[in-house]
């Protein structure tokens, strides 16, 4: 039996789908996704429709609320991988625009097209005044360290993160923290080619990024992307390493903090791949209470910048913040988050937003 | 077609199976006015209109039949028009839900009171037309006892406001004609849409009373003895605010529970009428609210193993038959087992409160069902089961269906519709009221 089938139907999940929040309309739905499955029989032979929902398939961010809050225990995500990558098995042509990604991962090892080689030049050009030892954390062959960190794709490239990779990077200093940093030998941790169900294509780039991670001897992975961290912790069959998020690194390192004396109107946003996928709830949060910051919860809901979606259907990505935007009154918020990818949704949206190391970095500068 | 027009026939019940060239249209009308024209569309093209709401209905009445047909989904017309806390009501939108009304109003220690399972998905407009109710149906009644008027859009352009009272309309004469044949709300209530489409509703809102409740387990020796128990809670009237039954579950489901059992949240002051009639346990808070979640959950699971499914989703014990409940379940397995069915989960609102098709008041359980489905049983053949299960209630004397969770062979009600839409039109739902509407449902499931 599939798993779709065992969908009773019931509706639960539609109010809590960002898709259907903003379009309104059922065939968005994980119900009325799972529906359409149930129906295939009735369909299949109308090859538009069939083009239709493989271009729906693509129309999601696999947050994963909807598999949260199924009472009936269907795994919704895994549907979508699996149908995902069946859309892209039986029609390539009309995912062309992914497979150029494919290609770039294939070739470039990086998700933007960019040289290996520029992986570890554009923040190292912006950290090197404030520390001109950055260089010596650069892995290179013989070097060893207990705390090896990955930048992923976001990070390492867009210039939108690089106040988060200074303030990571200036924080490991501070804490006089043994690490290492991947630089150009590191590769994408594959992750988009696991939200496009193409893992097969997966392996060689988990194969070296393994290689590398167990050069280092270290004890340690740290990243600050949750989508680096399920590949990284889930797929890359690391033996001896504890793969940590930087918010769990940190709360385990650190004891005391001094708080912080911004008087902010903080909210806290739950990256949906760090909370929901890799159940990563309590670090957040315990660092926010160190630093004694006040902030309220947003709602346990996607930005819109998950599942590719920014990049298959970038109006509806576009459509799913201004939505949270006004429904949760962020206007006037500095959104706290830790994820780079949620980083740039809420700055595409013209928000306000801060990664919890950049608060870390300002505490420990003051003396904490 | 495009996959919207496939889509909206997503719905909870076994009827899913649609012909969806037969759909000539979708809509998702974000206000009356839109909704207005739709219907102006769909009568000059001589088609039908079929209203659907959360979708989490289990009649099958939302999908349309086999009608040529255009589809209205409500749930874009979802405001909460406004609030009179003082004058004891909301207005709403038809495609607002019971949860969400509820985070509205709750912030000011308010409630509306109407609270099924689904309530989450579940619009109002849906609940009025199907009559639904919750588990504290016993003390604050059906969503018909819950509503105080309702606006319809009728398929001739007339908008209509129908209350307790009777029907009010700028057409005099068709307000009169109405009122001549005593329209009230009791007639749209469990119409399943087949009279109009409903745009706006005045709910009634009552405070949270914050009176102190006991919550308490009782377990039964058999089903008898926990329909005879029923039987005098509602004798004596006991003001029992949260009560659910789970007559039997399945041992993927049944983890702590020891049905027949009934969980009941009711006044201190209650409490000893109460232990005069059954032993109650105790149950702190926390338990009470793990008991009541797991009920909650219990249309929803699915085996270990296969798929649930709800076969038959209403059987109506009251008066007589509360104390032959165990005979019935026996009856109702042997059914199921017989057709490869496995008994999945038995459970229900009780004591509840529900309608007859003659708007008369029926105090009991509903009996809500799940079965564990074989594989390889086809449409038709389930859809049999089904009918052999309406002929053994009409053999056991039990409520042959409470006529709101199924209206199809509820004479009366059925009867009533088609004298109400000789006024009003015929082009909402007609396949309801088809002859040989059995042979369609069949199709579908």
């Amino acid at each position: 039996m599939e798993e779709y089938e065992r969908c009773v139907r019931c509706g639960s999940c539609l109010k809590f789908c960002p898709l259907f929040q903003v379009t309104g309309e059922e065939q968005y739905s994980p119900r009325g996704k799972a529906y359409l499955l149930q129906v295939m029989d009735q369909i299949e032979d109308d090859q538009e429709l069939g083009k239709e929902f493989r271009q729906l398939l693509f129309q999601c961010t696999m947050c994963g609320r909807c598999a949260e809050i199924c009472s009936s225990d269907v795994d919704l995500l895994e549907i979508w991988h699996r149908q995902r990558a069946r859309a892209l098995e039986t029609a390539p042509e009309e995912f062309e625009y992914l497979e150029s990604l494919r290609e770039s991962l294939a070739n470039v090892k990086n998700i933007y097209g960019f040289s290996p080689e520029d992986r570890a030049v554009f923040w190292i050009d912006e950290l090197i005044d404030e520390l001109p030892n950055i260089e010596d954390r650069i892995y290179a062959p013989g070097k060893t360290a207990e705390t090896v960190v990955f930048l992923g794709c976001l990070m390492s490239f867009r210039a939108t993160q690089v106040d988060v990779v200074k303030a990571l990077f200036k924080t490991l200093e501070k804490m006089d923290a043994d690490y290492l940093v991947m630089g150009a030998e590191e590769f994408c941790c594959s992750h988009p080619l696991h939200l496009m169900g193409r893992d097969d294509a997966a392996v060689d780039l988990r194969k070296h990024n393994k290689e590398v991670i167990e050069a280092t001897e270290a004890n340690t992975l740290v990243t600050c992307c949750p989508g680096c961290l399920i590949q990284l912790a889930r797929y890359h069959d690391l033996e001896g390493i504890a793969v940590l998020h930087h918010t769990q690194f940190f709360a385990r390192e650190l004891e005391t903090l001094a708080p912080s004396h911004s008087a902010k109107n903080f909210a806290y946003h739950d990256p949906c791949e760090l909370h929901r996928i890799m159940n990563v709830r309590k670090e957040p949060r315990a660092l926010m209470d160190m630093l004694d910051i006040e902030y309220r919860d947003l709602d346990a809901a996607c930005c819109g910048g998950g599942g590719l979606l920014r990049m298959t259907d970038p109006n509806l990505s576009d459509k799913i913040i201004e939505f949270r935007k006004e429904s949760e009154n962020l206007e006037d918020m500095v959104v706290l988050t830790c994820c780079p990818s949620c980083r740039e949704q809420l700055l595409n949206a013209g928000l306000k937003t801060r990664d919890i190391v950049e608060l870390l970095f300002d505490s420990l500068a003051e003396g904490g | 077609m495009k996959l919207r027009d496939v889509a909206i026939g997503a719905n909870a019940s076994i009827y899913y199976k649609l012909d969806f060239k037969r759909i000539k249209g979708v809509f998702y009308p974000r206000t009356t006015g839109e909704l207005s024209q739709v219907i102006k569309m769909a009568s000059e093209k001589g088609l039908d209109i079929t209203m659907k709401g959360g979708g989490s209905g289990l009649s099958g009445a939302c999908t349309g039949g086999d009608s040529e047909r255009v589809m209205v989904s409500t749930l874009q017309m979802n405001d909460i028009i406004s609030v009179n806390l003082k004058g004891g009501y909301a207005d709403v939108e038809t495609g607002v839900t019971p949860d969400e009304l509820n985070a509205r109003i709750g912030v000011d220690g308010y409630k509306f009171w109407v609270a099924p399972s689904s309530r989450d998905i579940a619009t109002v407009g849906g609940l009025i037309s199907t009559d639904g109710g919750g588990n504290d149906a016993w003390v604050n009644g059906t969503m018909r006892d819950n509503t105080i008027w309702v606006k319809m859009l009728l398929s001739t352009g007339d908008e209509i406001t129908v209350s307790h009272e009777g029907v009010r309309a700028d057409d005099s004469e068709l307000e009169a004609r109405l009122n001549e044949i005593g329209m009230n709300l009791g007639d749209v209530a469990s119409a399943h849409g087949t009279l109009g489409a409903i745009t706006k509703m005045r709910l009634k809102i009552k405070p949270i009373d914050g009176q102190r409740l006991r919550g308490g387990i009782a377990e039964f020796e058999d089903a008898n003895a926990l329909g005879n128990a029923l039987a005098k809670m509602i004798d004596k009237q006991i003001p029992i605010a949260y009560g659910e039954s789970i007559v039997y579950a399945h041992p993927h489901i049944k983890s702590i529970l020891n049905p027949p059992l009934l969980i009941l949240e009711y006044p201190e002051a209650s409490h000893d009428v109460l232990s005069d009639i059954t032993n109650m346990r105790q149950l702190s808070r926390n338990e009470t609210d793990a008991m009541k979640a797991i009920r909650l959950q219990l249309p929803k699971r699915n085996p270990n193993e296969g798929v649930q499914i709800a076969l038959f989703e209403g059987y109506g014990f009251h008066d007589q038959s509360l104390a032959r409940l165990q005979e019935a379940v026996d009856r109702i397995h042997a059914l199921l087992m017989e057709n490869e069915f496995v008994p999945f989960a038995q459970y229900g609102h009780a004591p509840s409160k529900w309608y007859l098709g003659d708007n008369t008041p029926a105090y009991g359980i509903i009996m809500h069902s799940r079965e564990i489905q074989p594989a390889d049983k086809s449409g038709i053949e389930k859809f049999k089961v089904v009918k052999q299960i309406v002929n053994l209630c009409k053999e056991l004397d039990i409520t042959p269906k409470p006529e709101h969770k199924w209206i199809f062979s509820d004479k009366t009600k059925l009867d009533r519709l088609r004298e109400l839409r000789s006024v009003v039109g015929t082009r909402f739902n007609s396949f309801v009221l088809d002859p040989n509407c059995d042979r369609i449902l069949e199709a579908m499931a």
